[in-house]
């Protein structure tokens, strides 16, 4: 091992640490979709994983898509559908909420991009 | 009808029976499963390595792209996306060779060569994939996992070829 | 080959330290709640790294809020509907003790912003159909009705309070907070939070938003929707103390015959205000913020300068219904765009 072969070495394995910093580190995408009921945190469902939710209100069931990452109401028995309108949510801190049906969903990221977002 | 004759020379003989070697291991590796695609040990480096050390950056350099042209026609993958992921790391390495057999006093051993070549490798591949085939942000997670397995299997390898190297400058090619 | 005894253990410490910086222990300082309270989701962050301190003062706010909310309903029976009932038969009513301060502030800045913020057109805002829990009907009221209750003028300087009794000059006077309730009860929020101890923290109801300290070591990061589509137009840094508010056509509304008919309605018209989609204010106290995104919302291109300077505001982002984006140049010095490709702007200054 020649003096270079040992710098190259220790510069290598430290360069490491700094990669699952910057790349593992908190994520602005959003992960997970934290659902809630009347106030309550009813699921938390990945962000990831396409899917429809069926989530139970108090005028009846609002619907939600979860697509690429992203994910909206499709459907709600509110007359507004305000929730609807909305679209789509991606980035951490975005979130909809209808609430005649008491029924809110919100995107959250490891970190936030926002703390807060005024609508 | 006459015969086609090519003047070969020595250097010429040196470098087929290294790529030779390489591009055995080269198929042998392709044939392990891998837990993450593409993300191979790189065995085949330590003959480029123990080329580059005993024969030069020249010889190193022609032994890495025919290990990545002929293997792959061999694998059946020439032109295939993985071909073209190979050959950008293959690149990248040589190129990170060259600059490294420039560092001046002892300068590198096996392993250093090594190391650099595998991070050379890997980010090559890393980057061509993201440039080309997976322009998402995404895939940046990956990146120190595969990072990790190219500074490991580069101290693997160049450990293996210093201990081959180590046996005495008995030449391996004639 | 003599790589152990060689490396240097301060090496494989310094890994070490590296690695652990990266778990972020700072994560458990910061505590987000969500709510529906006050007819809306209420949002509270803060940040400390007293965990009781925090669930305490997340406890006592949110039952501030949701008195607040039940006391000055304009629709379910309330103190408020009751007052209102005693000035449409022309009777002195009383105004319970949380709402003198109100009642006060909704006064001043409905002077200051020329009635253009006006609480007293309860009864216009009732006959769009925005006094009630579900959206309104999906027609406009009857023009008549609308040119009755607008030529009536109801406005604050109708009101004569003494002590806590109430006589309106006017009997269509029938007090609405919608355009400032929040943002008031915001400010008594991060009050009450002042005075436990916290220091740090976002309340943010239904978009009115009051921010004070930072998260940690950098500022909060405010976020303003976008009035036209998903995600968030711009983003902003709060500095100290301040609230952000944007008074939006999007939060409540109906569209007829292609046409949107919003809340905010312009009480000279008696129709919902045109010209603009959404305006954000920044200003110290979260009530002056909503009483003048509402004002100005009404006040729409023609007049917006002029209000804003008559209510001292110096950060205003309006977007208007081509959804061109006019700022202040003030604000234009804080915004940063996060939409792609950044909408088109124009910075201009007040008089």
């Amino acid at each position: 091992m020649t003096r270079a072969d040992r710098v190259v070495v220790i510069l290598a394995v430290a360069l490491l640490p700094f990669l699952y910093m910057t790349y593992w580190g908190p994520s602005q995408q959003g992960d997970a979709l934290r659902v809630m009921v009347n106030g309550k945190e009813t699921m938390t469902v990945s962000l990831h994983a396409d899917k429809h939710i069926t989530v139970h209100g108090s005028l009846g069931d609002s619907v939600i898509d979860v697509d690429q990452g992203k994910a909206r109401f499709i459907s709600s028995p509110c007359r507004g559908k305000q929730c609807v309108h909305t679209g789509w949510l991606g980035q951490g801190g975005e979130f909809a909420a209808c609430l005649p049906n008491r029924v809110s969903i919100a995107v959250i990221a490891e970190e936030q991009r926002y703390d807060s977002i005024v609508f | 009808m006459t015969a086609l004759y090519f003047n070969t020379t020595r250097e010429d003989h040196r470098i087929a029976w290294l790529a030779a070697l390489a591009i055995t291991l080269h198929i042998v590796e392709s044939a392990l499963p891998s837990p993450i695609p593409g993300v191979k040990p790189g065995l085949a480096n330590i003959i480029t390595i123990i080329a580059l050390i005993q024969f030069g950056w020249s010889t190193a350099a022609w032994v890495n792209l025919l290990r990545v042209l002929v293997g792959s026609v061999l694998i059946g993958s020439f032109l295939s996306p993985t071909f073209i992921l190979s050959l950008a790391g293959a690149l990248s390495s040589i190129l990170v060779l060259r600059l490294a057999s420039w560092l001046p006093g002892r300068g590198f051993g096996p392993i250093g060569y090594s190391v650099l070549a595998a991070l050379a490798h890997m980010a090559g591949q890393f980057y061509t994939a993201y440039l080309l085939f997976i322009p998402h942000a995404a895939l940046f997670h990956l990146l120190p996992v595969l990072m990790t397995a190219a500074v490991i299997f580069g101290i693997i390898s160049g450990y293996i070829a210093h201990l081959i190297l180590g046996y005495g400058s008995r030449p391996l090619a004639h | 080959m003599t790589f152990p005894d060689k490396t240097p253990r301060g090496w494989i410490l310094l890994l070490m330290l590296l690695f652990l910086n990266a778990c972020d222990i700072q994560q458990a300082q910061l505590h987000q709640q969500q709510f529906l309270l006050f007819g809306t989701l209420v949002d509270i962050s803060l940040w400390s790294d007293d965990k009781q301190k925090t669930e305490n003062a997340i406890a006592q706010i949110t039952t501030d809020l949701e008195k607040m909310h039940n006391e000055w309903h304009a629709w379910h029976d309330s103190p408020l509907t009751r007052l209102n009932k005693a000035l449409a038969a022309g009777q002195p009513g009383t105004v319970p003790p949380s709402m003198i301060p109100l009642l006060q502030k909704s006064i001043a800045l409905s002077n200051a912003s020329d009635g253009l913020f006006n609480p007293a057109i309860g009864r216009l805002i009732n006959l769009w159909g925005f006094q009630q829990d579900d959206a309104p009907s999906n027609t406009p009221p009857d023009a008549a009705r609308i040119q009755d209750l607008t030529t009536a003028q109801p406005k604050m300087q109708d009101l004569v309070l003494a002590h806590d009794q109430l006589t309106s000059r006017n009997p269509n006077v029938q007090l609405d907070f919608g355009a400032i309730a929040k943002g008031y009860a915001v400010d008594l929020a991060i009050e009450k939070l002042r005075a436990l101890g916290i220091h740090n923290a976002i309340i943010n109801a239904g978009g009115n938003l009051r921010a004070i300290g930072k998260h940690g070591d950098r500022p909060w990061r405010i976020g303003i929707r976008n009035p036209r589509g998903p995600g968030v137009l711009a983003s902003i840094e709060a500095r100290g103390d301040e609230s952000m508010l944007t008074s939006g056509d999007y939060e409540r509304f109906f569209e007829y015959q292609g046409k949107r008919y919003h809340h905010i309605i312009d009480p000279r018209t008696g129709y919902p205000a045109r010209g603009f989609t959404s305006v954000t204010v920044i200003y110290p106290d979260a009530a002056t913020a909503d009483a003048a995104s509402t004002a100005l919302f009404v006040a729409g291109p023609q007049h917006w300068r002029d209000i804003a300077k008559k209510m001292g505001l110096q950060y205003i982002m309006i977007v208007d219904d081509k959804g061109h984006v006019t700022m202040t140049p003030a604000m234009a010095e804080r915004v940063r765009f996060e939409l792609n490709p950044a909408p088109n702007f124009s910075i201009v200054a007040l008089p």
